[in-house]
């Protein structure tokens, strides 16, 4: 019998399995955050319990360090307490800590792969959604909640229902390969698949379009597959992704041996079943630009705002949507994408914030300046990818070009920190979600790749970056 | 389980709109429930009454794994959520922490609802009957696992 990728890995990891009831699947690695966690170490406590494989489990600090200076003493006081519940957590139950001040430190769906921690072949979970950036590397990667954290710090395992598998066919050969990003290719898929199309699949992207790119591309389209819905992205491992975990600090001892097994096994067999398939052809895709509130309402950048009547076509409630987004955007159908000022830059999230995102960036920089009226951060997605950056001295250009350049951490992504943008801020952003006041109240948040925000820095507006390169 | 509708007509509500971002520090949960649908409905909290249903479109509670979502909707006292469909951890949150029941129902059962009427939600029967119109509909049962966590008050209660 053929099996996806997906199914190897499911069966491999059953503990428990009974007919048409949700099986017992083991975890092989946790990834923590001081966010989704206290309630479940409060959970741990209240029941007696201790975790039982604290050697699978790491943790670190995300979503609301600040990102100017680390010596200064933290001013919000929620946030720091917070820090502090994550670090007295780890420190009671024996967990391994990247902290504040670690230079490990980073948004925990980057630093799980840049660490070796994330392994082909293997069931991930963080109580965080974008946990699925780590199917890159051909590994079951998918956010939990809270009570399901408690559970897998417990027992190291879950109850799941098995998801449906979903292929995404990418097909031909993007044409430009610097300006036309993973990022484009995401979006153009969840533009066509929907916000929910991918809902209860595990989605397997495959195809010449996706062995051509880099891992770093690769997990930012893994990154956005929740997005569409689905519970998890994958893509198979091939020499790309071994080379790129090879000597890693988690990279394990017999990471030959590993790697032979993993050559053999870890691919979907020929004629192998998918419960759903999509086809994309990359050749037709150009940069994009997302003008709504949800990240399926996205626009080639030659495109023009579209009126609610095209874009809902005959469904009233996405009518009714778009009406609502284009309210809250303060966007007039028919408006070309490239004539949108913008007020604020985010370069940074667990999208788009790796070392090649900040290098095609700063090509794009070099030597200019952003635009009087603009506001522009970048924020790398980990301390690792900031040094590493520095390194090459991309932090120069940037401050060159007046960017600032920070700490790592989710920043602006999300509005948890003081990096927020004001109501009414329109702004062009590297990360995943631009919902409602995600970025602060009332903040207008355009998904772009990092080239796309670059160029839009320097010229104050959207522009297609085809033409800068 | 009887109580009154706040309907939105939207799909796609998320869990930034439903608890932002900035208030995901806060361990209280009550004072995470003066913040609930805030992005959305900042009168939210105030109108809503212990038991009321919030009725949604499609992929009701996508985006982030925030447990903080169901949590400041159940001690706001919403006791179910109606939609078309749920986003999966927001699905699971619900119910694996016991905070309130997602019940997916089909697009014409959605249409039929209107905000304010009152429902009793009989989980045993599959059935949700609209008192104010007198009409009776189906809802999608739970799955086995889904019906069990219900039934034994929350994830942890649940033993195998
Ligand atoms: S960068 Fe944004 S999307 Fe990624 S983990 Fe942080 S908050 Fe979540």
């Amino acid at each position: 019998m053929t099996e996806t990728l997906f199914e190897k890995i499911w069966n491999s990891h059953i503990v428990v399995e009974k007919e048409n009831e949700p099986s017992l699947i083991y975890i092989d690695r946790h990834l923590i955050h001081e966010v989704t966690s206290p309630q479940a170490f409060d959970g741990l406590r209240a029941n007696h319990r201790d975790v039982r494989r604290r050697d699978l489990t790491v943790a670190t600090i995300d979503h609301n360090v600040p990102t100017t200076d680390r010596s200064l003493p933290m001013i919000d006081e929620t946030s720091s307490t917070q820090i502090k519940t994550l670090e007295k957590n780890c420190k009671d139950f024996g967990i391994k800590l990247f902290g504040i001040n670690d230079p490990n430190q980073g948004i925990v769906h980057v630093i799980g792969p840049q660490l070796g921690i994330t392994l082909p072949g293997s069931t991930i979970v963080c109580g965080d959604s974008h946990t699925s950036t780590q199917g890159a590397f051909g590994a079951f990667a998918f956010g939990i909640g809270t009570s399901e954290v408690e559970h897998t710090l417990a027992t190291q395992t879950l109850w799941l229902e098995k998801p449906k598998t979903f292929e995404i066919l990418a097909t031909g050969k993007r044409k430009n390969s610097f300006a036309i990003t993973s990022k484009d290719i995401i979006l153009s898929i969840i533009k066509q698949i929907g916000t929910d199309g991918g809902t209860g699949h595990v989605l397997e992207y495959r195809g010449d379009a996706i062995t051509d790119l880099s891992m770093e591309q690769r997990m930012t389209i893994c990154n956005m597959s929740i997005e569409a819905g689905s519970r998890a992205g994958l893509i198979a491992p091939d020499e790309k992704t071994y080379d790129y975990l090879n000597n890693r600090m988690y990279t394990p001892k017999n990471y030959d041996d590993l790697v032979d097994d993993w050559k053999k096994n870890l691919m979907s067999d020929a004629n192998s079943k998918f419960d759903k398939s999509f086809t994309i052809d990359v050749e037709k895709i150009e940069p994009q630009v997302s003008w709504g509130t949800n990240p399926a309402m996205v626009s080639d950048v030659t495109g023009k705002i579209p009126t609610p009547e095209d874009f809902g076509q005959n469904n009233e409630i996405q009518i009714e949507s778009a009406k609502k987004a284009l309210l809250y955007m303060d966007l007039k159908p028919d408006t070309p994408i490239i004539e949108i000022p913008i007020d604020r830059v985010f370069i940074g999230s667990c999208t788009n914030a790796r070392l090649e995102d900040l290098k095609d960036a700063a090509e794009i920089v070099k030597g200019k300046t952003v635009n009087s009226d603009v506001g522009a951060i970048v924020v790398p997605g980990s301390q690792m990818v900031k040094l590493e950056a520095e390194k090459l001295g991309l932090d120069k250009i940037f401050k060159d070009a007046n960017f600032e350049w920070r700490e790592s951490g989710c920043s602006m992504c999300l509005g948890m920190n003081p990096d927020i943008l004001k109501p009414g801020e329109r702004c062009a952003s590297t990360s995943n979600r631009n919902f409602e006041g995600r970025q602060g109240s009332g903040g207008r948040t355009h998904l772009v790749s990092p080239v796309m925000a670059a160029a839009s820095a320097i010229a104050g507006h959207f522009v297609d970056v085809r033409e800068w390169c | 389980m009887i109580g009154n509708v706040i309907k939105y007509e939207r799909d796609n509500i998320d869990t930034d709109v439903i608890i932002p971002g900035t208030y995901l520090k806060i361990h209280d949960y009550n004072e995470l429930a003066t913040h609930a649908m805030e992005g959305l409905d900042p009168d939210f909290p105030s109108k809503v009454k212990d038991g009321d249903f919030i009725v949604a479109g499609k992929n009701f509670g996508c985006g982030s794994s925030r447990e903080h979502a169901p949590i400041a909707l159940s001690t706001c006292g919403i006791k179910a959520v109606i939609a078309t469909s749920f986003a999966r951890i927001f699905y699971r949150n619900s119910v694996d922490g016991a905070f309130l029941l997602p019940i997916e129902i089909d697009d014409e059962t959605y249409q039929k609802i209107s905000n304010s009427d009152k429902l009793e939600i009989n989980i045993e029967k599959n059935e949700i009957k609209n008192i104010t119109k007198n009409e009776i509909y189906t809802m999608k049962p739970f799955s086995e696992i889904i019906a069990k966590i219900i039934a034994a008050g929350g994830l942890f209660k649940y033993k195998k």
